[in-house]
């Protein structure tokens, strides 16, 4: 005959046991269910991603098609004025705005590389002759346009699944300030991730390429250039090149250069001379 | 209350502060037992009251920061541990043999710990209410969330109970002042 001491303490312990058995059932339940809307989440956020690839590419193969229709028969042209083509070339960019009219709304620098090749248009549309070398500007102008917006909606397209993080650091020369672990959508310039992180005013130079955009000030901090334009001061970009273990100079815009996941990157506010 | 036994409480409650504010890992800890020994030596009321005082004071000191809400779960926590201590003097006595004795402390530790955890965690489940989730949920993900240190804390306190308790006891006996409380009736475990 067990005790009536022992069968009480032994039905403790086996509600001790039981309580945690089942907190910890309670527990596994919640990750479970936790996971599985994160799963379903993600799902839907690839299906978008998906979605939108294929109406990007839709898009792209479309243009591109009809820039290459274009491009043939200026290709074959053998007369010497090209006013011809300046019609079906104005379809070309009236079409590019049509269908990246979100893009150019968005991006102020897309957009005034776009307003840049509408004014070129614009001004071989006045001539009465248009050379071959005049055409052929205007028609890699609008291809470079073309590339890059194409581009920008591939990323904006996989941005919907995909975030990165990325280390900035603002160099003001008399203090640093680290932006670390900075999320931002895949596809994101420099430009754009700075114009996040800080207060930037910049100029827009259609004639620099690749990137068009040189930072003026950053949080007040403005560059300067002195009246002799022998020395002064500007903000420069670099990247940690991790093999390396050093910064390296931006080679490009820093509109054109475009953020990797855990990439470290820096502004230096810093003096230069010339000559 | 004689200065006694006045001094003796006080002494434990700064040992049992000192312990509680101490470094040590999360949900292992010594406040419970001596609540525990405090309800078995002085009685159920004194033992509660204690355990709520320890518990109160710990609010506001603790290096996890002040318990806030959590606070007076907190404090009903240990005062039914007090309590209990105070309880089980009742079913203490001197046949059991030193295993089963150790077992049952054992045991007794593990479920006191088990009580308290399940008062704390609808603690934070009521706070978890008032920033808007609905109360089943707020209660029910609570307890699932404190599971990790639910089974810490029952642990080491079954050990904690299983091992000191039968030193403590024999302590408790050979202490003068006991003559005036304790150890009244008859001694205690030993």
């Amino acid at each position: 005959m067990v005790e009536k001491r022992t069968l009480i303490f032994v039905t403790l312990a086996v509600v001790v046991w039981a309580s945690l058995a089942s907190v910890f059932a309670g527990y596994y339940y919640l990750q479970f269910e936790n996971s599985s809307k994160q799963l379903e989440e993600a799902q839907n956020s690839l299906s978008k991603s998906a979605s939108s690839y294929d109406k990007a590419t839709n898009k792209y193969n479309t243009l591109l098609g009809e820039y290459a229709e274009l491009y043939g028969n200026y290709s074959y042209y053998t007369g010497d004025n090209y006013t011809e083509f300046l019609k079906p070339f104005k379809k070309l960019i009236d079409k590019l705005a049509e269908n990246y009219a979100t893009l150019l709304l968005t991006h102020e620098d897309l957009n005034k590389t776009y307003l840049e090749l509408l004014g070129k248009y614009e001004t071989l549309n006045q001539q009465n002759n248009v050379t071959k070398q005049e055409f052929e500007n205007l028609l890699n102008r609008y291809y470079n346009l073309f590339s890059l917006l194409a581009l920008k909606e591939l990323e904006k397209a996989i941005s919907e699944s995909v975030k990165l993080s990325v280390n900035i650091c603002i160099n003001y020369s008399d203090r640093i300030e680290w932006y670390n672990e900075t999320q931002v959508p895949a596809g994101t310039t420099l430009f754009e991730a700075t114009k996040k992180i800080a207060n930037i005013t910049y100029t827009y130079y259609p004639l620099l390429e690749p990137g068009h955009i040189l930072i003026d000030s950053i949080n007040e901090k403005a560059a300067y250039t002195d009246p002799s334009y022998t020395c002064g001061y500007s903000w420069i970009w670099y990247y940690w090149d991790e093999s390396n273990g050093r910064w390296v100079v931006g080679p490009v815009g820093c509109d054109a250069w475009h953020l990797r996941d855990g990439g470290i990157y820096k502004w230096n506010y810093e003096k230069w001379t010339w000559p | 209350m004689n200065t006694s036994k006045l001094a003796s409480l006080i002494t434990l409650t700064a040992l049992c502060i000192a312990i509680q504010l101490a470094p040590r890992p999360p949900n292992v800890e010594f406040t419970s037992f001596i609540t525990f020994i405090v309800g078995l030596t002085q009685g159920t009321i004194m033992g509660a009251l204690f355990g709520a005082f320890v518990m109160f004071v710990n609010g506001f000191l603790s290096p996890w920061g002040f318990s806030g809400l959590n606070m007076p779960f907190q404090m009903v926590g240990m005062a039914i541990v007090g309590f209990s201590g105070g309880i089980y003097r009742k079913f203490t006595h001197n046949e059991l043999k030193p295993t089963q004795f150790c077992l049952e402390t054992a045991i007794l530790g593990g479920f006191i710990a088990l009580i308290y955890d399940i008062i704390t965690n609808i603690g934070v489940g009521i706070q978890f209410i008032l920033s808007g989730t609905p109360p089943m949920l707020a209660i029910f993900s609570a307890l699932a969330y404190g599971a990790f240190f639910s089974a810490v804390h029952v642990s080491s306190n079954s050990i904690v109970f299983g091992v000191l308790f039968v030193p403590f006891m024999k302590i408790l006996n050979g202490l003068k002042i006991g003559e005036t409380s304790w150890l009244k009736k008859e001694p205690l475990y030993s």
